[in-house]
Parts: structure tokens; C-alpha cells; sequence
């Protein structure tokens, strides 16, 4: 077993549907090392993209703990809210990069000032931020905004922004949800090529059970939670 | 379900923006209608006092003595149509005018304007002269004989004569002026009005957007949408439409009563037309806005073939705003003066927006920062998308601005004029039998009064300025003061000889008031003829005096220049008694004249009374400007609360992206501040320059005569903080937003990468 990059522990979650609680994750644990990756599958409304918010700080457990990159958040601590979010604000500027299914990308900029802007909150060199769209193949569109491109390379640019910040630990949520299989598969190569070469964690929440079967774990959430 | 069912359930599924769509109908109505019932209720008000105090014609003995009901049998047996008009003072103040129902019907014309004291005879100020003439047995009382205008002076018998015959002040002009601003700001209101309803409706479009493609890909027509669109805002503007009128209807009464205590102010009657009029007109206008503003898609293509490119497009809408601008300097006509209005504000209207994002676009290319890059790209698409909104607001601020000047200087123009015409503190009536040389006399040898106190006298009446080949003669108002003291030496003077008022003193000359000057083209050194009668006179011209917008023409003199033939209208004096009371004062004249009573006017009070009234009626010009400045200020609030939203997601980047809600917070009020004030900076050269043509080029065009412009700087700051505080409030409920988990983006717009 690798070092711990991120380990969750009693994790609990529920949502409430008008007076009926609806529990959506229950005494839930995981645990990865750098360099691993783990697939998230399960239904539609099974609590993948939930913990995946969990797991960057964007939505808080009813309890549970999360230790990530030396950082430890317990649900139930006593710490201000301010402070907790002020952690997780530092760890997702710098250390944790977030994938989502579309809409990765500010409209107002360019390709390439999305990968600089990124890249600059993260306080990293803005110079490879062009290599990186290159590498991912979409060089020669950097100057167009989103609404120019497809797609595909949207992903693909959503993929250079979170490589030119160097994370620690990456997110992703059905990043190839909305695209078709070709390109799908297309950027989940890069993705998963880019993980291994920076030897960084990643999360996937995935529908696709042959795409999670490339992933060293594989967690099932399959249920759908129960009212 | 069937399609109407379909493309309606939108508003079951978002019922806060069919909320939001009927309330911007209904306060949208509400505001035209409040602005138009007034301005109808006012036009009439004004007509009804003009009618009760316009100029006739009234009988006079030619020996000078009253005239008496013997008079009046007289000169109906010689076959004249004569009405008696008796004026009885009341003791708590005022005045009650006796008529002659009967005699007064020989006035009445067939189909012509009802008489002022026709129907009712209430009291208000006209009772039947049987009642006058009981009170007049204990109240000073003064008979006319008002003549029908179809009599001209070869009609009457040997010894009367026809003189004028006036009960009011000639206020008409300043009236008229306050109703044509009245309309310019009815007119704006329905403009804005206009812009509001037709953003919030294409904010619902736009949220429905994605529904209108889906019907289409089901082989609906765009047509059949189209036509279901014009039901369904027919039906939302029938239905909220009439409680808007309502509300404008209750607004305006709730306003009008300032108006009316304002009337009665200067015509000494209750005159305000109060609550009547039509819902017609609100009704059709506003539904004829409605959809006009709702609808005017189907007119953009034809528009778009006549304008062609974008390019094209903006250099003639730069064109119409030069035009605009050149025509409101050159034009002399008041037509031709509100289209160029109209043309500077639809070009100002199209191009603001434009030009925030054409500035916000081209600072971003300059931006190292790439945050400030960023904003500076988001500005430029808030301006495109909150044009109409944005455009609404600025015309209100414009307006607000314009008004607020207008008003302001209307006030201190009022404050000023009523300074100078109560500069003593006491006014007592000259009585007709005495002899005014006597009280001189004796009010210069009291030592009290000539230590402490200041007082001159007063003679009023009428002489002619003789016009040339081509030019009709002019009436005006002479005032003869003296002795000239501090009561008038401290007067404001635009242009003026050497030692004016000592040589005013010395009869050496006259002065003109600035109506006068400006008509008549008189200049200081020049010398006029004054007739006084049958005896003309050339008096050189000594200084030109403000007359606080007063319409009439005036001249100042010296009582020693009047001729023994002149007719004295009217004598006062004008007394501040110093350490003296004015009960020693007026109880010496009575000595002096051997009369038991006097007439005293408390000026200070009058000062107070008249400024408190005036107050009011300045209060509902400001209340209408600032309810259209709110209700712009809310539709802004409101759409860009909701085109905010739209955007949530990429605020919510940020934070996802390391930043703490406080700085995405902070990039957001950055935001909404910068849009906000850039459109209180445009609307601020667009209301100087509203403030200058209402000032210097509508009112002299309408009325020949116009106020002093000025501007005031505090206005200005006050529309900068609120300004301030709509970025502000925009900002405060979309951080709101910021605290919700992350939702997705849901529209096809921004899944396709976002509008930018």
C-alpha cells in the first residue's frame, strides 16, 4: 500500500425530500494512495457526485472525517466554518483539481487564459500552459473561446487546466458524460496517461463499468439511496 | 396535453417570473397613469382658474366715483349685458364674490365655455349677491359691473367707460410650463415603462428559449408559437393592466391634493379638478405599449433590412444622436423640439449599453491580470444582455437629474421672488379715500421708525411701451417706489448703470424687469417711451432686474416721473417697523387717514405659507421622478438577480477553483458596481443636457421666457450611491446563490460553452 494521499472514514450524508430524510451515503470509508486511482460507479442519484463534493470541501458531511494532502476536516469539530473553507479553498486552488461533466471553462476566455487563469490561482509558471493544450492537441484552437469548440475539446482543455495547476489528487466527475465514445476515449486516455506521468491520485465517477475496470479500485455505490 | 397547455406550463414551473412580468405590467401602468391622471387633472385645474381669473371688462364712471346699483340699472335699460360682481372680504382672510345668477346669463354663449360661476353657487368663492351683500354690511366690500366682451365702448351711454378687469394673478404661462414639463416627464415615463415591461418579457423568453426549439423540432411552426405568444400577453395585460390603473389613479389623488392647495395658493380659490377623467386612454396606451414592446420582434427583421450591418447600424443610430443634438440647438419649433428629444434619447438608448461593452471588451484586451480580464469580459456581457434594463435606468436617472434641477431652481427661483416682493415685513393697503402724501409725512417724522425700521410705498397700474411700425404695443406693470431705501436697493441687478437706484430716486430714469428686457431687447443706456395715458415719456434705462420667471412685463419708477393723469390701480406701503410694533404703526396712519380699520398683510407669514405650499407641489414632481427611478432601479435589481443566476455556475467555478466565497463575493460586487455606476456615468451628461433644453430651449420656445439653469452637483452624488447600492444589492442576493451546493449549468446555452 502507497502513503495515504486521501482517506475518508464514517462518512454520513442525507437529503431531506419535504419531511422525509433520504440517507444518500451511510458509514462510508475509502482510502487512496498517490498514484492510485479508484472508480466511483452506481445509478443515477446514488451519491457519486455528493461525495465527490465531500471529497474537495464543496459540500459538508453530516459526519465523518476526511484526511487529504495532510489536512484533516472532521464534520463534527468544533473549527469555524471559515476556517475549514479556508483549508479547503487552499487545497482545491493548489493541490486538488476538480473535472466536471461540462462547463469547466469561464465563457469570457480565451482556451488558453482559462489554463493561465487556472494555473496562476494555483501560483504556477503560466509558460507551459500552451504545451499543455498542445499536448492534449488542441494547440492550435487556444485562442478561441468555448463556444467556439466542441465538445471534446472543451474536456480537453477542462484536462489542461487542471494538469498546468500540477495537482496532488484529481476529481472527476463523468468528464466524458456528455461525449461521444471516440472522443471519450480519446481523453480518458490523456487523462489516464497524464496521472500516471504526474503520479497523482484520481477519483472517477463514472457510468462506464469497462472504463472503471481501468482504475487499480473500483467502488460500486450501486443502490439508489433508499427513502 | 395540448400545445398551448405545454408552452404555458412554463410559468407552473417558474411561476415567479409570471409573477414578476405581471408586476412589472401593473407598476409599469400604475406609474404612466399616476403621471397622465395628473397632468389631465392639473391641465383642467389650470383651465377652470384661468377661466375664473382671466381678463374682462368691467364698467366705470368716467368721474372716477364707484359705481352703484343705480349704475347697474342704468345700463341695462340702455340694453348692455352687465353683471354685478361683489367682492367681500372675509375676516378669517379671503374673499367671497357675489353674483347675479340671473344678469349672468346674457353671458352665456351657445356652446361656448362654461362661466366660473355657473352651476352651483357653493361658496367656493361665488355665492348668490343677496348673500354677499348681507355680509357686506359688516365686511369692506367693492362693486364691479363685469360687461359682456361683445360690448365695445360705443355702446355705452355718456359717462362710463370700459376698463379691464382682472381678479388673479397672470400665472397662466408659469402654469402652462409646469404642464408641458409635466408631459415631457409623461412621455419619458412611458418610455421607461416601455423598456421595462419589454426586458422582463424577453428575460422569459430567453428562459424558454430551449422549449421553443424543442416545440420546433416537434413540428410546430414558429408561427403558431408566435401567435400563442400575442394570447398569452394579451391575456397578462388584460388582466393586470386595469389594477394598475387603479393604483395610478389612487397614487395620483393621493398626490393631486398638493396640487390643489398649490392652486388655491395662487388664485386665492379651490380650483382643483380633483379625481374624473377617462380610463380609456391609460387602458389603450398601456395596452398599445404592451404590445408594442413585447411584440417588436416581428418588426426587427423589416428593421434589420432597412439598417443593415452591425456596423452600419451603429453609425447611423451615431448619425440620429448628432442630428438629435444639432437640431435641439437650431430648431424654433416645439414639434420639431421634442422629436429631436426623442431622437438624442433612442440613440443615447442604443448606444450606452453598447459602449460599456465595448469599453469593458477592450480594457480586458489590455488586462495583465487575468482575473481583471475576466470581469472585465463578464461587464461586457451583463451590458449586452441588461440593455433594456440598463437603458431604463439610465433615462430615469437622466430624468431624475433634469427634474431635480428644474425643480430645485423652480423653488429658489420662487424663494427668491417672494424675498424680494415681501422684503418689508408689514404691507398696508393704501384705503381708496385716502390720501397716501399724509402718511408719508407722517411716517418720516417718526424718529423710531427712521432709527430701526425701513418703509416706501407702492403704486401700482398700467402703461404701454409703444411698438414700432410692425410691432403691436406691449402692457406692462409699472411699480412706483419711493423713497428708494434698503427694502429694494439690496435687489440682484443683471445689468446696470452707474448709481442706479440713486438716480431711480432722483426720477432720472426706469428699470426693466428681465422678461421685458428679453422681449423687447432693451439694453441698459438705451431710453424707452413710456405711456402713461395720453403722456409719453423717454426714460433712459438704468438697470435690468430679475423677475424669478414672472412673465409679465414690468417697469420700476419714481413716483415724482408718474403724471397727474395717471391711474393708480392699487397703493400699499411697505413697512418692517424696526423696534416700533406695527400696531403703532398702523394706528398712527388710522389717525392720519381718520379710517377705523386697516388692511395689514403679515409678509413673513405669507412667506412661510406660500412656500409651504409650493413645497407640496414640488414634492409630487419629485415623488413621481423618484417612483420611476425605483421602479427602474427594481427592474435592474430584478433582471440582473436573474441573469445573475444564469451565471451562478461561474461564479461557483471560482470557488471551486480555490477561491473563498468572500473574494468570489468581492469579484461579484466588483462586477454589478462597475455595471451600475457606468450607467449612472452615462445618464449624468444625458440629464445636464435634459435639464438644458427643458430650461433654455423648451420654455423659451413655448412661453418666450425661462428660468436660470443651473446644476447641482449634490444630485449627482446622490445618483452615484444609489447607484452604488443597486450594484450592491445585485451583488448581496446573488452571493446568496454562492452558498447553495453546486448546480449545474441546466440551459443549452451554457452547455454549449456559456454566452460570453
Amino acid at each position: 500500500m502507497v502513503d495515504s494521499l486521501l482517506s475518508a472514514r464514517g462518512l454520513n450524508k442525507q437529503f431531506r425530500s419535504g419531511d422525509e430524510p433520504v440517507p444518500v451515503l451511510t458509514d462510508f470509508s475509502l482510502q487512496l494512495g498517490a498514484g492510485e486511482s479508484l472508480a466511483l460507479t452506481g445509478r443515477s442519484g446514488s451519491g457519486k457526485s455528493t461525495l465527490l463534493n465531500i471529497l474537495c470541501g464543496l459540500e459538508k458531511p453530516d459526519s465523518g472525517t476526511v484526511q487529504v494532502l495532510g489536512e484533516t476536516f472532521d464534520a463534527r469539530s468544533t473549527e469555524a466554518a471559515s476556517k475549514a473553507d479556508a483549508r479547503w479553498g487552499g487545497l482545491r486552488r493548489q493541490q486538488i483539481g476538480v473535472v466536471f461533466q461540462e462547463a469547466n471553462l469561464m465563457p469570457a476566455l480565451s482556451l488558453l487564459d482559462n489554463v493561465r487563469f487556472r494555473a496562476r490561482l494555483a501560483g504556477q509558471s503560466e509558460d507551459d500552459c500552451r504545451d499543455w493544450l498542445e499536448r492534449l492537441g488542441i494547440g492550435e484552437l487556444a485562442d478561441r473561446f468555448p463556444d467556439q469548440v466542441s465538445g471534446g475539446q472543451r474536456q480537453r482543455a477542462s484536462l489542461a487546466m487542471v494538469f498546468a495547476m500540477k495537482p496532488a489528487l484529481i476529481l472527476a466527475d463523468e468528464p466524458t458524460g456528455s461525449l461521444d465514445r471516440h472522443t471519450a476515449e480519446a481523453v480518458i486516455g490523456q487523462l489516464f496517461e497524464l496521472q500516471a506521468r504526474h503520479d497523482c491520485g484520481l477519483i472517477l465517477a463514472t457510468h462506464d463499468p469497462e472504463l472503471a475496470t481501468r482504475c487499480s479500485q473500483h467502488l460500486d455505490l450501486g443502490h439508489l439511496p433508499q427513502t | 396535453m395540448t400545445l398551448p397547455a405545454a408552452l404555458f406550463s412554463h410559468y407552473r414551473r417558474h411561476p415567479l417570473q409570471l409573477l414578476a412580468l405581471a408586476a412589472m405590467i401593473v407598476l409599469a401602468t400604475m406609474l404612466w397613469t399616476g403621471v397622465h391622471h395628473l397632468t389631465s387633472q392639473a391641465r383642467a385645474s389650470l383651465d377652470q382658474s384661468e377661466s375664473a381669473v382671466a381678463e374682462r371688462q368691467q364698467v366705470a364712471r368716467t368721474d372716477g366715483s364707484p359705481v352703484t346699483v343705480d349704475d347697474f340699472v342704468e345700463l341695462r335699460r340702455a340694453g348692455l349685458c352687465v353683471m354685478p360682481w361683489l367682492e367681500v372680504s372675509e375676516p378669517e382672510g379671503g374673499r367671497v364674490v357675489g353674483v347675479d345668477p340671473l344678469a349672468a346669463g346674457c353671458f352665456q354663449t351657445p356652446g361656448g365655455q362654461e362661466s366660473p360661476w355657473g352651476g352651483e353657487l357653493n361658496g367656493r368663492p361665488f355665492v348668490d349677491i343677496s348673500e354677499a351683500a348681507e355680509l357686506a354690511r359688516e365686511q369692506g366690500s367693492e362693486l364691479s359691473l363685469l360687461v359682456s366682451d361683445d360690448h365695445s365702448k360705443g355702446d355705452l351711454p355718456p359717462g362710463y367707460q370700459l376698463v379691464p378687469f382682472s381678479v388673479g394673478p397672470a400665472t397662466g404661462e408659469l402654469g402652462d410650463s409646469f404642464l408641458l414639463n409635466l408631459d415631457a416627464l409623461g412621455i419619458l415615463v412611458l418610455l421607461i415603462t416601455a423598456l421595462l415591461v419589454r426586458s422582463v418579457y424577453l428575460l422569459g423568453l430567453a428562459q424558454r428559449r430551449d422549449s421553443f426549439a424543442l416545440l420546433h423540432r416537434f413540428g410546430v411552426p414558429h408561427g403558431r408559437v408566435n401567435r400563442l405568444l400575442v394570447v398569452e400577453i394579451l391575456l397578462l395585460a388584460a388582466v393586470c393592466v386595469l389594477p394598475g390603473i387603479w393604483l395610478g389613479r389612487w397614487l395620483a389623488a393621493g398626490l393631486g391634493s398638493g396640487f390643489g392647495q398649490a392652486l388655491e395658493g395662487l388664485f386665492d380659490q379651490p380650483l382643483y379638478a380633483g379625481q374624473g377623467g377617462s380610463w380609456l386612454v391609460p387602458l389603450v396606451t398601456m395596452m398599445a405599449v404592451i404590445l408594442v414592446a413585447c411584440l417588436a420582434d416581428f418588426l426587427r427583421p423589416i428593421f434589420r433590412g432597412l439598417m443593415g450591418g452591425n456596423r452600419r447600424y451603429g453609425c447611423l443610430v451615431l448619425l440620429v444622436l448628432i442630428a438629435g443634438l444639432a437640431l435641439t440647438v437650431w430648431v424654433t419649433d416645439l414639434l420639431w423640439l421634442f422629436i429631436a428629444v426623442a431622437m438624442v434619447f433612442v440613440a443615447a438608448g442604443i448606444l450606452a449599453p453598447r459602449l460599456i461593452a465595448s469599453l469593458a471588451d477592450w480594457r480586458s484586451g489590455h488586462d495583465r491580470d487575468l482575473q481583471a480580464r475576466w470581469r472585465h469580459r463578464e461587464l461586457a456581457v451583463l451590458a449586452r444582455r441588461l440593455a433594456l434594463p440598463l437603458v431604463a435606468l439610465q433615462f430615469a436617472m437622466a430624468m431624475v437629474l433634469a427634474v431635480q434641477a428644474l425643480v430645485t431652481t423652480f423653488e429658489s427661483t420662487f424663494d427668491r421672488w417672494l424675498a424680494q416682493r415681501l422684503e418689508a415685513d408689514y404691507y398696508v393697503e393704501v384705503p381708496e379715500s385716502a390720501d397716501a402724501a399724509l402718511a408719508l409725512d407722517w411716517l418720516a417724522e417718526q424718529p423710531g421708525l427712521s432709527a430701526s425700521g425701513l418703509w416706501h410705498r407702492v403704486i401700482r397700474g398700467r402703461a404701454t411701451l409703444p411698438g414700432g411700425e410692425d410691432e403691436e404695443e406691449t402692457r406692462v406693470d409699472v411699480f412706483a417706489i419711493g423713497p428708494v431705501g434698503p427694502l429694494v436697493t439690496g435687489w440682484e441687478l443683471f445689468e446696470s448703470a452707474p448709481q442706479p437706484w440713486q438716480r431711480l430716486q432722483q426720477g432720472q430714469g426706469v428699470m426693466v424687469n428681465e422678461q421685458l428686457a428679453r422681449r423687447q431687447d432693451i439694453a441698459v443706456g438705451q431710453t424707452v417711451t413710456v405711456l402713461f395715458g395720453s403722456q409719453s415719456f423717454e426714460l433712459p434705462v438704468l438697470a435690468i432686474y430679475p423677475d424669478y420667471g414672472r412673465p409679465a412685463g414690468e417697469i420700476l419708477i419714481h413716483p415724482s416721473v408718474l403724471p397727474a393723469e395717471f391711474e393708480t390701480g392699487f397703493q400699499s406701503l411697505s413697512v418692517s417697523p424696526g423696534n416700533l410694533s406695527i400696531e403703532a404703526v398702523t394706528d398712527g396712519l388710522k389717525g392720519v387717514w381718520q379710517v377705523e380699520a386697516l388692511t395689514v398683510r403679515d409678509n413673513r407669514a405669507i412667506e412661510e405659507l406660500a412656500s409651504a405650499i409650493f413645497d407640496q407641489t414640488f414634492l409630487l414632481t419629485r415623488a413621481m421622478t423618484t417612483l420611476t427611478l425605483i421602479l427602474a432601479a427594481i427592474a435592474l435589481l430584478m433582471m440582473g438577480w436573474v441573469f445573475f443566476s444564469t451565471r451562478a455556475w461561474y461564479f461557483r467555478l471560482l470557488v471551486v477553483w480555490g477561491l473563498s466565497r468572500r473574494q468570489a463575493t468581492a469579484q461579484l460586487v466588483r462586477l454589478s458596481v462597475s455595471l451600475s455606476g457606468a450607467i449612472a456615468l452615462l445618464a449624468l451628461p444625458l440629464g445636464v443636457w435634459l435639464t438644458w433644453v427643458l430650461v433654455h430651449r423648451i420654455n423659451p420656445i413655448a412661453f418666450g421666457w425661462s428660468l436660470p439653469m443651473a446644476v447641482y452637483p449634490r444630485f449627482w452624488l446622490e445618483l452615484g450611491v444609489l447607484s452604488m447600492l443597486i450594484g450592491l444589492s445585485i451583488a448581496f442576493l446573488m452571493s446568496r446563490q454562492l452558498k447553495s451546493p453546486t448546480v449545474a449549468p441546466v440551459n443549452a446555452n451554457a452547455l454549449a460553452g456559456g454566452e460570453r
